[in-house]
């Protein structure tokens, strides 16, 4: 098998891994469904993996380090056999256990694959930006492929999809001549792996609630929200190709993390509620993506050794990021959500009274809407139900489109501040990519 | 250390953010509700059962002015007295306070109405005489039917 096809396959096999961290986005309301548990509860399925993927980075790293090969393939069979899991589980509990135990697997892979890469690319930095690529694009194109599988195959489909797509990575590694035990690990690049863990958790953000918002808050179709979402990685390998064209790595994350901060204050101030004006944000984000994790990544790594080591170093960072992301900006939106839930309906009590609706209709309109929004249980309720048995005639109609622009209203807005404080994630950054360039010079 | 790259981004991202605060970013919220103590413009109307619409929403109006709460959160909570006591109480309110905004605010609107010739004086005695006299539960539900019942 020639060096190309190997360093795709690994680079597969990195893509899958870091993949996970995100894919089941836009699976999450389906899973919700099928297991009939509370919305904090089925955020688990995200966080378990991030949490458990960061804590396992930096062991699995040192095991990888040895024997890169064997690692390589102990950690694709444990992810796809736990992926394999995850697809057949009966139970919520298995699935949160199947995705832990993917975690591991996935940690083991990932961290691997730098030093399998080395040996194919020749270079350190030629390998380091191969990694980072993968990983970037994983990640980003996670919760596209993800909402196309499970609308058209359903949430399973993206776990057993993975089983053969992993197992297939192993061939990259048959007859792969096993490396010399390299020398103990130095300390780790911690100003970069800062504004790596602060970068992930900004990006988390514009992953993770863009998706929530078009899918849940604006009934787009999870395959079209997919869809919408893929701006951001074209984004991401448009910048990456000519990212090296724009500076050295410090420059790099620092426009990067600036272009995030960017595109998530954008989303947290946009002017209406179609998915049209997340497009140009998007096209933010994805350059800030393209640029800043790579770069940072690079910067993690350069001079040091072993790379499988300082490797491990930057995956725990990137998902430790991600777990702050989820655990620190859910709560504020659920909040957000709750308070414009509110606010959404006295607006459109308003509405309705105002209305040129008979006056008999008023009250039970309201009453209708108010049992929709209830009905809800804290998720976007559908107010349309309520003009069901309604005459086709303009005031109804208008009070309909008047609800409906009360609700996109409120949900847009209880969006915002989880964005603005993202983007402060993002900026934040700016603090360890200046430290980091006292420190290192790429 | 080069700083076109730095720039450009602070200029895009300062751009996109500008743009979308001047196409009206930080306003796409709920409508606000309209202060129920202050008097809302007129609208001119003919058929009867408007004007008693009118009538019943000005006395929304007086009674949510008195608990401090919006007209638009009164008249949600219109479907219970449990719910109409959950919210009393959510301001501080007493049952008796409730009941008592309740049947003045009602008995203002009506004078109000009768004296601007919004409504004739039998319709006028027939809600008086409601607010008045009808148990409290009672009393909601000829609210919540009072356009049929009085067009």
């Amino acid at each position: 098998m020639g060096v190309g096809s190997r360093r795709g396959l690994v680079g597969l096999g990195i893509g899958l891994a870091l993949a996970d961290s995100s894919v089941v986005t836009l699976a999450l309301p389906d899973i919700l469904r099928r297991f009939d548990v509370e919305i904090p509860t089925v955020a688990w399925v995200l966080t378990s993996y991030n949490l458990v993927l960061a804590l396992a980075a930096v062991p699995a790293a040192y095991a990888a380090r040895r024997h890169p090969t064997v690692a390589f393939a102990v950690g694709t069979l444990v992810f796809a056999g736990a992926s394999l899991v995850c697809g057949l589980a009966p139970s919520f509990a298995l699935l949160v256990g199947g995705r832990c135990v993917q975690a591991v697997g996935g940690a083991l892979l990932v961290c691997a694959a730098l030093d399998l890469l080395t040996e194919l690319e020749g270079t350190d930095a030629r390998a380091v930006r191969t990694w980072a690529a993968a990983g970037v694009l994983g990640a980003a194109l996670g919760p596209a492929v993800g909402g196309i599988l499970t609308e058209t195959l359903g949430w399973e489909s993206i776990f057993l999809t993975q089983v053969p797509l992993a197992l297939a990575t192993l061939v990259a590694v048959r007859r792969l001549p096993a490396r010399p035990v390299p020398e103990p690990p130095g300390r780790p690049d911690l100003s970069a792996n800062l504004a790596l863990l602060l970068v992930s958790g900004a990006l988390t953000a514009a992953l993770f609630l863009l998706v929530l918002l078009l899918v849940d808050g604006w009934r787009v179709a999870p395959a079209a929200a997919g869809l919408i979402v893929t701006v951001m990685p074209l984004a991401a390998i448009a910048m990456s190709s000519q990212a090296n064209r724009v500076g050295g790595s410090a420059v790099r994350a620092a426009a990067g993390a600036i272009l995030v901060a960017g595109g998530l204050c954008a989303l947290g101030v946009l002017p209406g509620s179609g998915w049209g004006w997340t497009l140009v944000p998007q096209l933010l984000l994805g350059a800030g993506l393209g640029l800043a994790l790579s770069a940072l990544t690079e910067r993690a790594l350069a001079g040091r050794s072993p790379q499988a080591v300082h490797g491990g170093w930057t995956i725990a960072a990137r998902h430790a990021g991600v777990v702050v992301g989820l655990l620190l900006l859910t709560p504020i939106f659920t909040t957000a959500l709750d308070r414009n839930e509110d606010r959404a309906l006295r607006a459109g009590a308003a509405a309705v009274l105002d209305s040129d609706i008979p006056p008999l209709d008023k009250l039970a309109v309201a009453q209708d809407v108010l049992a929709a929004v209830r009905a809800a249980d804290g998720e976007v309720p559908d107010v349309r139900g309520a003009f069901d048995d309604k005459p086709d005639e303009p005031a109804y109609t208008t009070l309909e489109e008047r609800l409906v622009s009360e609700l996109d209203r409120a949900v847009t807005a209880a969006f915002s501040r989880p964005f603005l404080l993202a983007a402060g994630l993002a900026l934040l950054a700016l603090v360890p990519i200046a430290l980091s360039r006292r420190q290192v010079s790429v | 250390m080069r700083i076109a790259p730095l720039l450009i981004a602070i200029v895009v991202g300062a751009a996109l953010v500008g743009a979308y605060v001047a196409l009206g970013g930080t306003s796409y919220e709920p409508s606000p509700v309209a202060d129920p103590c202050v008097p809302r413009p007129e609208r001119p109307t003919d058929a009867s059962g408007e004007r008693i619409e009118l009538v019943l929403l000005a006395a929304a109006d007086e009674t949510a002015c008195t608990l401090g709460v919006s007209r638009e959160e009164l008249v949600l909570a219109l479907r219970s007295v449990d719910e109409l006591e959950v919210l009393a109480r959510s301001e501080g309110r007493s049952r008796d306070e409730l009941e008592d905004a309740l049947r003045d605010g009602l008995e203002r609107a009506v004078d109000e109405a009768e004296d601007k010739g919004l409504i004739g004086g039998r319709t006028a005695t027939a809600l008086e005489f409601a607010a008045e006299r009808l148990p409290l539960g009672l009393l909601l539900s000829a609210l919540r039917g009072a356009s049929s019942f009085l067009d």
